[in-house]
Formats: C-alpha cells, sequence, structure tokens
C-alpha cells in the first residue's frame, strides 16, 4: 500500500544515534517492512526454481524423451517466469514505498528542526553541511531500510539452496555454500578500492566543476573586463590533469573489473569440473549437473545482496549520524550562551558581527560560550510582557525609544547599529528593558510577535512574491499593494510579468539591489510589528525613492514605534528624534536640525565631507576571516 | 525570460556520431577486444554443453578434466581480454568527456552577455555542474557497460544461431514484447524522471535555503510557513516518484516475465528436434544456458536505461549551450576619438514595453557625467546601452564615429567598462584575479594597483599575489572583493568608466571607503556614474536626470539647481 506523503505528522524521531534514527525510520511503517520481508524472502527463493525447473526439463523430458513431462516443465518455467515477474515488481514496489516513507519523514523532520531552531543554526553548522544532509544524506539512510525486505529474503534463499544442493550431493553443497561467500568476501576488498580510486577521480572532478561554476558566476565579470581566453585555456589545463588522472584510475579499475569477472568464473569451472566427474560416475544425473550450474549462478544474488548491504549500512549510518547531529542542535533561548560579542577577534565593522559559518569549527570550545542564564538576571519567560505599547531602553548605548515615535540612529561604526538591532530583537543577552520588565526574561516568542529585527540583508526565499510578501495570516493583495507602495516597490511588481504571482528565486537573485532592498522593507512592515527596527532599509535605493520612502514609513508607522539604524539624510530628516551613536553609546539626541546644529560629529558623519571617525572604520577590514562578508545577494547567514 | 537552448535529437545524434568519429581507432580497438572477451565468455556453456553430451556417450574422467581446463582457460583469456577492452573504453571515455566539458565551457565563455543575463546563470550553473557531471558519469559508467552488454547479448543469440538456426529464430521468442514494452517506457521516462530530479533539487533547496535563512525564519515567524512550504516539495517528491515507479511498474514485470519465454521455447523446440536426431541434448543444453547468460546483459543493458536516460537529457542541455550563436566578433572598425554620442535612442526588452523613449546625449571625453532619476527610469538600461551590451533599436551609440555595437569586443572592453554592484571573486590567487585583466601586467604593476585603490588589506596577505582566494580558502570581505575588481580595472585601463551603481550593495561606510577608491581609478578618464546618493551627482561636471525614459534636466549641478527643476527640490531635501 502506497503511503500517504508528506506525512502530516512525521513524529518524534529518536536521536540517541545513528541506528537509532533507522530503527525509528523501521518501526515508523512496520506492517510494510514485514510485508517487504515476506515478499522480499519469496522474490529470493523463487530464484532458484528456474535451475530446478530447467533440471527436470532436462532430465524428465529431454533425455527421458517424454514429451508430455517435458511440455508440463517447460509451461512450469513460463509460469514460473510470470510469478517471479510479479513477485520482483511488488519486491520494488514495497521497497521504494519504504524508501521514499523513510526519505519523506526524515525531510519533514529536518525541515521542522530547520525551521525552527532559528538564528543560532548559522553558528553550529557549517553552510554546505545542509545542503549534504538535504542532497545524500537522507537518500543513503532510507537506501539502509532496503535491508529490511531482501535481506531476510537473501538469508532464507541461501539456506533453500544449500538444502537443494545437499540432496544433490554433499561434497557439491559444501564447495558452493562455502566458496560463494568466500569469493563474495575476496572480490569485496577489491570492490573498495576501487571505490576508493573513483572517490580521489570524483574530488578532482569535484574541484574542476567548481572551477566551471565560478567561470559562470564570474560570467558577467570576465564580459565586462575580458580575460575569456584565458579562463577557457585554464579549465582546459584543469580539464587535461583530470584526463590524466582518469587514465590512471581506469588502469587500476579495468584489472579490478576483469578479476571480478575472473574469479567467480574460475571458481563456477572448479564446481562445474567436480559436478562433472560426478555426473561421468554416474553420481549425479546430468540435469542436475546443469542444476548446479545454475544455482552457483542464482547463489550470487543473494550473498552480493548481503555484501552490498552491508556497505549500505556503513555509509546510511555515517549519512545517519549527520541527520541526527543536525535534529540534536538546540535553538538559541538568548540565554547567554551565543552573543555574537563572545566571538573573540577584533571588533568587527562595517560587517555584521556574525561569525562565518565555517569559521565556528576553528575555535576553541570554550570561545563560543559566553555569559549564563544568571547574568541576564533569571530564566527567560518568567516575567509578563509589558501588555500593551511600551518604552525600549537599552543601557549599554543609554538609548531610550519612546512608544510611538519614529527613532532614526546615525551610527558611526555600522557594527555598532547591528549590535543595538541584536539588543534590541533580542538576539543576543542585553539589559534592555521593555515597559519597566528585562526583555530577556519575557518569553522569546512574546518578544518575536511584537519587536521585528528587519536586517538590510534579510533571506529572501523563493516564492511568488505573494508568497514572499505573506508573512502573516489574512494578509490579501490589497494590504500588498499598499505596503509596497509604503516601500516605493510598485514598479518593482510591474516589471515582473505576472505581476504579484511572479515565482522568484531564492534570495530574489532576478531582482536588483534596491529592489530587493524595497522588497524586504515591504515585508517587514506588512508584518506590523508594534515596535519595527529597520537596519540600513534603503541603502541601495535612489535619492528620489528614498525621499518617498522616508515619507511614506512616517505615515504608515504613525502611532507606532519605529526604529531606523541609517545615516542617510533623507531618512534622518523625517524621524521624530535622531541619536547619535558613537563608540557604542548614545553622545547626542534631538531633531534632525539640532543635531547637526550641536554634534560636529553628527555633522560630519551625515554630510560625508569627512570621515567621522578612520580608526573605527578600518578596525572591520583587518582581513580577518572570522567575520562573514556580507553576501551582497542577501547574506549567507 | 528566454532559457538557453536544449540540442533536439538530430542533433544529439550528431554529436555522438562526432565523439565517435574523432576517436575512431580507439573505439575499433575497444570494440574487437570486447568482441574477443565475450567470445571466449561464450566458450564456458558451450564446453559444459559438450561435457553433457561426451558423459551422455559415456566418456571417461580423463574427457571430463581436459575439457574442465578449457573452461578454466577460456575464463582466464576472457579476465585478460576485457581487462584491455575495458581500458581501452574507459580512456575512450576520458578523453570524450574531457572534450565535451572542455568544449562546454569555451561555448559558455562565448556566450553574449545579453543572453546569459536573459537566461539566468541558474539555469547555467545547473548545467555546468549537474549536467557535465552527468554526461561524465553517463559515457564513463554506463556507455561501457552498455557496450559490452549489448556485445554480449548479439554474440549469445549469434552462438544459439550456430548451434542450430531453427533454435536461433525459437530464441527470439520474448524479444517482441521486450522492444515494445521498452519503447513504451523509454517515450515516457525522460520527462518523467526528469521531473522527478527537478522536484528532488527543488526539496533539497527547500531545505538548504531555510538553513541559509535561518535568522529571517525567526524574525520574522515564518516556521511554519518554510514547513509547508518544505511539506509541498516533499509532496512534489514523491508524485514525481510515484509516476516514475508506475512507468517501471509495467516495465519490470514485462521484461523480466520475457526472460523465460525463450528458454522454455528452446527446450520445448528441442525436444522436438531431438526426436528427429536433428540436436544432441549437448546442444540444447548449451542453447538454454545461453539464453540463461543472456538474462545478466539484458538485466544491465534495462538497468542502465534510468542513467542513460538522464545523461540523455543532460548531453542535450550540456549541447544546447553550444548552439546559442557566439558573441559576434564585431568589424574591424577604430574608432577616431573618445567621444561617446547617443543619438535617438530608443530600447525595450524582448518580452517587455519600451524601456528608453529616445535619449540624446553626448559625453566629451575626460568628462564626469552623473545620471541620477527614480528607480525605473532606464538609467541602467540606458548604461547597457553606453556599453555596448544591448543595441539601441532606433538611434545609435557611438564613440569616436563608430558604433559601439560594432567594434570588436576586446577592442570595446578596452575602451568601456562597466562596473556594476556584482562583483566576484574567483577562485584563484590573487594574481589570477587580476592578470586577466591585463595579461600583460608584473607583479609591480598588479601591487601598485591595489595600492592606487586603497586595498590596504593586502599587506596582510600570507603569499602576496601567490595568496588562494575563495573556495574554502581566504573569502574577501565585499568592500575588498570590490576593490580587487577596481585594481582590476586600473590595469585594464579604459578609456570610458560606466559605474552603474557601483558600491550600492554595500553597507554605507563600506560603499564610502569603496568610492574613495575609486577615485584614484577615475583620474584622467570619462566617466558614466549612475548614482543614488546625491554626493556624487555634486561632484559630477554634468548631471542628467532620467525620468520615464527621457532626459528631463541636464547641466551642472549648479545650472540645475538654478533651474529649480525635480533636481533642486531633491537636493534641498537631501541636504535639509
Amino acid at each position: 500500500m502506497p503511503p500517504q506523503l508528506p506525512h502530516p505528522h512525521p513524529g518524534i524521531p529518536d536521536t540517541r544515534g545513528p541506528l537509532r534514527y533507522i530503527w525509528w525510520l523501521v518501526r515508523c511503517q512496520p506492517w510494510r517492512v514485514l510485508r517487504a520481508s515476506l515478499v522480499g524472502t519469496a522474490w529470493m527463493t523463487g530464484l532458484s526454481l528456474r535451475p530446478y525447473l530447467i533440471s527436470r526439463a532436462i532430465d524428465d523430458g529431454l533425455r527421458g524423451r517424454d514429451n508430455r513431462a517435458l511440455l508440463f516443465w517447460v509451461g512450469a518455467i513460463v509460469v514460473a517466469g510470470i510469478v517471479m515477474a510479479q513477485l520482483g515488481i511488488l519486491r520494488h514496489r514495497t521497497m521504494t514505498f519504504i524508501r521514499e516513507d523513510a526519505t519523506a519523514r526524515s525531510a519533514a523532520v529536518l525541515l521542522r528542526q530547520l525551521s525552527r531552531i532559528g538564528a543560532v543554526l548559522p553558528r553550529k553548522l557549517a553552510a554546505g553541511e545542509v545542503a549534504t544532509v538535504g542532497g545524500s544524506d537522507i537518500g543513503n539512510t532510507s537506501h539502509v531500510l532496503t535491508m529490511t525486505g531482501p535481506g531476510v529474503g537473501a538469508v532464507v534463499a541461501y539456506s533453500v539452496v544449500a538444502v537443494v544442493l545437499w540432496s544433490i550431493s554433499p561434497l557439491l553443497a559444501l564447495c558452493v555454500l562455502l566458496g560463494v561467500p568466500v569469493i563474495a568476501v575476496v572480490i569485496g576488498p577489491l570492490l573498495r578500492r576501487l571505490e576508493r580510486a573513483e572517490t580521489v577521480y570524483r574530488h578532482q572532478q569535484g574541484v574542476l566543476t567548481t572551477r566551471a561554476g565560478d567561470i559562470v558566476a564570474g560570467l558577467r565579470v570576465l564580459a565586462g573586463v575580458g580575460g575569456r581566453d584565458l579562463f577557457a585555456r585554464r579549465y582546459a589545463t584543469r580539464s587535461q590533469d583530470l584526463l590524466a588522472e582518469g587514465y590512471r584510475v581506469g588502469a587500476v579499475n579495468s584489472w579490478i573489473d576483469a578479476l571480478t569477472l575472473a574469479i567467480p568464473g574460475l571458481f563456477l569451472a572448479a564446481v562445474v569440473w567436480v559436478a562433472a566427474r560426478m555426473a561421468a560416475t554416474g553420481d549425479i544425473t546430468i540435469g542436475q549437473l546443469v542444476a548446479v550450474y545454475g544455482y552457483v549462478a542464482v547463489l550470487v544474488v543473494p550473498v552480493w545482496f548481503l555484501l552490498e548491504g552491508s556497505y549500505q549500512m556503513i555509509r546510511g549510518r555515517v549519512a545517519a549520524r549527520r541527520i541526527v547531529a543536525l535534529l540534536n542542535l538546540t535553538p538559541d533561548h538568548v540565554d547567554g550562551r551565543t552573543a555574537p560579542d563572545d566571538v573573540p577577534g577584533s571588533k568587527p565593522s562595517g560587517v555584521r558581527g556574525r561569525s562565518r559559518p565555517g569559521g565556528v569549527r576553528g575555535r576553541t570550545p570554550g570561545g563560543v560560550r559566553g555569559r549564563s542564564v544568571d547574568d541576564a538576571g533569571g530564566p527567560p519567560g518568567d516575567r509578563p510582557a509589558p501588555t500593551g505599547p511600551a518604552e525600549l531602553r537599552d543601557p549599554a548605548s543609554g538609548l531610550v525609544v519612546h512608544h510611538g515615535r519614529l527613532v532614526a540612529v546615525a551610527a558611526d561604526d555600522p557594527a555598532d547599529a547591528s549590535a543595538l538591532a541584536d539588543r534590541l530583537g533580542r538576539f543576543v543577552v542585553s539589559e534592555v528593558i521593555w515597559g519597566g520588565v528585562p526583555l530577556t526574561r519575557i518569553a522569546l516568542a512574546e518578544v518575536r510577535g511584537r519587536i521585528l529585527v528587519a536586517d538590510h540583508d534579510s533571506y529572501l526565499f523563493a516564492g511568488t512574491l505573494r508568497e514572499i510578501l505573506r508573512v502573516r495570516k489574512g494578509l490579501g493583495d490589497d494590504e500588498f499593494r499598499a505596503a509596497l507602495r509604503v516601500a516605493s516597490a510598485e514598479d518593482v511588481v510591474d516589471a515582473l510579468p505576472e505581476g504579484l504571482g511572479t515565482p522568484i528565486d531564492a534570495r530574489a537573485r532576478r531582482l536588483s539591489g534596491g529592489q530587493r532592498q524595497r522588497v524586504r522593507l515591504a515585508r517587514a512592515l506588512l508584518a506590523e510589528p508594534e515596535v519595527l527596527i529597520l537596519v540600513d532599509p534603503t541603502s541601495a535605493v535612489d535619492a528620489h525613492t528614498e525621499a518617498r520612502i522616508a515619507e511614506r514609513i512616517r505615515t504608515a508607522r504613525a502611532g507606532r514605534t519605529t526604529i531606523v539604524l541609517a545615516t542617510s539624510p533623507l531618512l534622518l530628516g523625517r524621524a521624530d528624534t535622531v541619536a547619535h551613536l558613537r563608540d557604542g553609546r548614545i553622545v547626542a539626541t534631538g531633531t534632525r536640525a539640532e543635531l547637526l546644529d550641536r554634534d560636529p560629529g553628527y555633522r560630519a558623519l551625515v554630510s560625508r565631507e569627512e570621515e567621522p571617525d578612520p580608526g573605527a572604520e578600518t578596525g572591520g577590514f583587518d582581513g580577518s576571516t572570522e567575520f562573514a562578508p556580507v553576501d551582497v545577494e542577501g547574506s549567507l547567514r | 525570460m528566454n532559457g538557453l537552448p536544449v540540442a533536439d535529437r538530430p542533433a544529439i545524434r550528431r554529436a555522438m556520431v562526432d565523439l565517435v568519429g574523432r576517436d575512431r581507432r580507439a573505439v575499433a580497438v575497444m570494440l574487437v577486444l570486447h568482441i574477443a572477451a565475450t567470445i571466449t565468455g561464450l566458450a564456458a556453456p558451450w564446453l559444459l554443453g559438450t561435457i553433457v553430451d561426451e558423459v551422455g556417450s559415456g566418456a571417461g574422467v580423463g574427457t571430463v578434466d581436459r575439457l574442465a581446463i578449457a573452461i578454466a582457460g577460456c575464463v582466464l583469456a576472457q579476465c585478460l581480454l576485457s581487462r584491455y577492452a575495458q581500458y581501452a573504453g574507459h580512456r575512450f571515455g576520458e578523453r570524450a568527456v574531457a572534450r565535451l566539458r572542455e568544449e562546454f565551457v569555451r561555448r559558455t565563455l562565448a556566450l553574449p552577455v545579453s543572453v546569459v543575463e536573459r537566461a539566468g546563470t541558474g539555469d547555467l550553473a545547473t548545467r555546468s555542474s549537474v549536467d557535465v557531471t552527468t554526461v561524465g558519469v553517463t559515457v564513463r559508467e554506463v556507455v561501457p557497460v552498455v557496450v559490452i552488454a549489448s556485445a554480449q547479448l548479439v554474440l549469445l543469440f549469434g552462438a544459439v544461431f550456430l548451434l542450430h538456426p531453427m533454435l536461433g529464430l525459437v530464441a527470439l521468442t520474448g524479444l517482441p514484447s521486450i522492444y515494445a514494452v521498452t519503447r513504451w517506457y523509454l517515450r515516457r521516462a525522460r520527462t518523467a524522471y526528469l521531473a522527478e530530479g527537478a522536484a528532488t533539487a527543488e526539496l533539497t533547496e527547500a531545505l538548504t535555503t531555510t538553513a541559509e535563512g535561518a535568522r529571517t525564519v525567526e524574525a520574522l515567524r515564518l516556521g511554519e510557513d518554510r514547513v509547508v512550504h518544505g511539506n509541498a516539495r516533499i509532496g512534489q517528491v514523491w508524485a514525481t516518484r510515484r509516476r516514475t515507479l508506475a512507468l517501471r511498474s509495467v516495465f519490470y514485470p514485462v521484461v523480466e516475465g520475457s526472460y523465460a519465454l525463450p528458454i522454455a521455447a528452446v527446450l520445448l523446440v528441442g525436444g522436438l528436434f531431438l526426436d528427429n536426431d536433428l540436436v544432441t541434448l549437448g546442444e540444447v543444453v548449451t542453447a538454454a544456458l545461453y539464453l540463461q547468460q543472456a538474462i545478466g546483459p539484458l538485466d544491465q543493458i534495462l538497468q542502465w536505461m534510468e542513467q542513460a536516460q538522464r545523461g540523455l537529457a543532460s548531453f542535450a542541455r550540456v549541447l544546447g549551450v553550444g548552439q546559442v550563436p557566439p558573441e559576434p566578433r564585431g568589424r574591424v572598425s577604430v574608432p577616431r576619438g573618445q567621444r561617446l554620442v547617443v543619438r535617438g535612442a530608443r530600447f525595450g526588452y524582448a518580452d517587455g514595453p519600451e524601456v528608453l523613449h529616445g535619449i540624446d546625449l553626448e559625453v566629451r571625453p575626460g568628462e564626469r557625467l552623473a545620471i541620477v532619476g527614480p528607480s525605473g527610469a532606464g538609467k541602467s538600461t540606458l548604461a547597457r546601452l553606453l556599453a555596448g551590451i544591448d543595441t539601441p533599436q532606433h538611434g545609435e551609440v557611438s564613440i569616436g564615429g563608430c558604433r559601439v555595437v560594432d567594434l570588436d569586443p576586446a577592442e570595446r572592453r578596452r575602451r568601456i567598462a562597466l562596473v556594476t554592484q556584482e562583483h566576484h571573486v574567483f577562485i584563484g590567487s590573487v594574481r589570477d584575479n587580476l592578470a586577466f585583466a591585463a595579461p600583460a601586467a608584473s607583479d609591480e604593476q598588479m601591487r601598485s594597483a591595489l595600492a592606487a585603490v586603497g586595498a590596504d588589506w593586502y599587506d596582510d596577505l600570507p603569499d602576496g599575489l601567490d595568496t588562494q582566494l575563495g573556495d574554502g580558502a581566504r573569502d574577501l570581505s565585499p568592500a575588498d572583493a570590490q576593490q580587487l575588481a577596481l585594481a582590476r580595472l586600473v590595469l585594464a585601463d579604459p578609456d570610458t568608466l560606466i559605474l552603474d551603481e557601483a558600491t550600492a550593495a554595500l553597507d554605507p561606510t563600506t560603499a564610502r571607503r569603496a568610492e574613495r577608491a575609486l577615485g584614484s581609478v577615475l583620474a584622467g578618464r570619462t566617466v558614466i556614474a549612475i548614482a543614488h546618493r546625491l554626493n556624487t551627482a555634486h561632484d559630477a561636471d554634468r548631471v542628467a536626470v532620467l525620468a520615464d525614459g527621457r532626459v528631463t534636466e541636464l547641466g551642472s549641478h549648479d545650472e540645475l539647481l538654478r533651474a529649480d527643476g525635480a533636481y533642486a527640490a531633491l537636493w534641498h531635501s537631501w541636504h535639509g
């Protein structure tokens, strides 16, 4: 019976270990697995039927010149063939169902885990890891389940052939029953070597593929600056290196391939020799001689199957271990274990203070640890959130944001701005007070629902524009269009062939930087949070549009708290209050005009007539690989 | 969006014939060796049949021993022959794959930019990774198996014919049903497997993007959405897999059921012939064994059919890239001077409305022109026309009296460089990343180019110009990468620079830094800057305001302020 996929409830996986996880996948479909064992057994055992029927046709029909017997046995061969074909497809279908059920279940639990775990994920996992898990580990794990059906069948089939052979001749039975596994064990390592040689080749091939991908990614650069011939030549040189490696692999592999053919062949010759001698002396019949020949061939199937299965098991276990590791990651409760400011190294600037995903591994284990829950003043979630709109206060910088205001924060150092956003949005532990309650002690879900940090590089998922914008229930085209208008992004929709229904790929690579930024802004506005924190919302937008956006945000967010972190004069000009953030502290607050008047540092910052603080600026460009470059496409975090 | 072409069947066939034709000798050697190996492989059942006959006629143990040794000899001979056959095949496969991938990259590099942009780099990236690899696997692994198995089949059936022509004819029962069902299957399999592959890739993407956007998922509470989205992908995968399973559910049983037919038929007809003494018992047994043996290769061919299908589909996509006409070489015309002139240029993208409605613009050599205007006014499109990437439908863009699109691409790039917000650090050393812009540049020139754009991070590199960048090696920050791109420009030394919001994607501080670096590149060149920051406009010699595909204001910053138009209004709101 085909499974109903996707599972409405994939269940709770057993993540105590890779084998337990695989066993959980089995336990989720006990009847199907049981049926697979029965069908698999019937099929494998049935394989030995044909040699038996042929031997009877030869002995009773041909040698005995009995046409009725011949007709009977030949008919039996045809019927057995059809039955075996049916059994075969039944086995294949059942096994496919089992594998697909497992695959869908793994994908579903991983999906739930990845969706649940949140901001902490990139810090705990290398970027490529999830791709490996999704691309191959799920499949490899599911393949282990193939063992459940034909695996049992292989053992039974082996025993059946043993009994039949024993009835012909105990000596032959011993030769074959011991010989076939011995040969499998001899050839197995040879095949492993073949696999290893292939691995080296595949790795090199992967490197070459990366190069081709690199060329494709840089195609526009090459078109702009030239150098195509150089790259073509360089690729060709690498390709020729791989060719040479391929020759080397081929020289070894062709020997292994030939030997894996010859060794069983010689064994078969030996068995035939022994059997033929017995036939010559009359110990067995001619039909039995032919049957022995057939049984050896049949026996290869279950023995190979078991051998293959054991390799699958090894591979599947490694794959399942990675899945389990991912499932065992715990979401960050922002209780102080992974605050970005714990990251050793220089102060990030210009680039968000987040670590590069791959960089986590190189760090000392203690490096990622930070302050404990106690420092935050108690366990999270033990205090009620303010019942209504409330004042937000950040003691670290001295920023105070009154309810319902549009506050702009101009930071000398963008890293300070990001750190402030992280504190206010509770992506890190902080002393932020919200309506008199420490933010860290309010239930996280409550915070997420009411305070939104809209990063300038927040992720855009693949989907139609409508899907991208649907950040909460009950939103329709009218709301979308209104938000797009505020973000001055109507032209983005107009330029798309199917308007709001146009599918857009992940990170919206099809859109320009400015278009992406406006779509992000519209999305953030649609979430309608009580407190909206916008980080550099218009840095890639032209001045005309920026002026429009600044005005419209003000109207759209009237009565609700909005904090804009930016240095653009157009945005700052529309704020109720402007605060100047310098070296992590608010050094001046007032209207834009007041600040221009009072604060020469602010004046320098917004008019860009001179560098406000060269020291802070160079700090981030020390070439430290600890920090992720902000991907122009929208950042991989 | 116009996708890249996919090769049709005749084109695929031509390409295959071409691959074989280029390596005719190797293919011939491989085939001869395979046939010889298969023939020696046929000896075992034949000798077994002989043993049956000899034993039947009362031969002794000595005869059996001799025949058994002969079988062993044949096995060893087959081992040697098949080894060299495989090796020859392997080498041929490697060469063919290498040729294919090099050709692919060559053709990819020759693609006109406009085609790449229209098709999107995603498709091209898939072709360069998945498809080229799939073709490689197919040629290296599937083709040899199919070739060997086919040779074995032909010889096995041929051997049955040799035993007795009537037995041979009888042995062909079963083939019609296999042929029919295979045809049925192949007609449907290709699309079904392509859909399955696409659905699987989408599921993987759903997982990876959910991980990549984890912070956004948390911030916007998109978790439930992601689960719904991913579940839809899981459902899609299952739907496509059920489709392929349904195809196999017809294909496999018919094929497997057909395997028994020739064996049964040969035994039955053999019994009748035995009665008339037309054949010996040994010959019938041998024929039955040959047919039993044929199941192996037949099965192999059918098993690899899926992969062969995939390989063929990928092959079509790889070849498709070669069907795009390469970028035209342009006429050999040498511009006189650097004056860039746009006359009545109108332009619209293939599937869209007109974007530019008659632009007239003249850029004097050494001038700095800023183009400002709201999004969607056509600024980037104008930049593309100026750089010769797109051709206006009406009017023309010329430099020094020559139409920009008529220039040889290399010549054009030497004169006009377009810098966009996109930048790419190639995998390789710093030197590799600079040299392609100016192959003749010395290390010293490269270092001073880096210094000119303020790339002080260069001093911290462990191996100087030989420091490896990208792909697990060192990653540059966007600002550093942009500086590297600018250093490339210094080396390429174009007369005219078109900056299309070159720093827009960087955060403000980084942008400021990159802009400062730009200053050193701009000195002494004609610069056309599309800017969204008004201070860029302020510094320019002239400002062109673009609105709705037309130049609405043109003049120096001060002139435009005096004119008190849209630009002036914007400047005042900006400047407070």
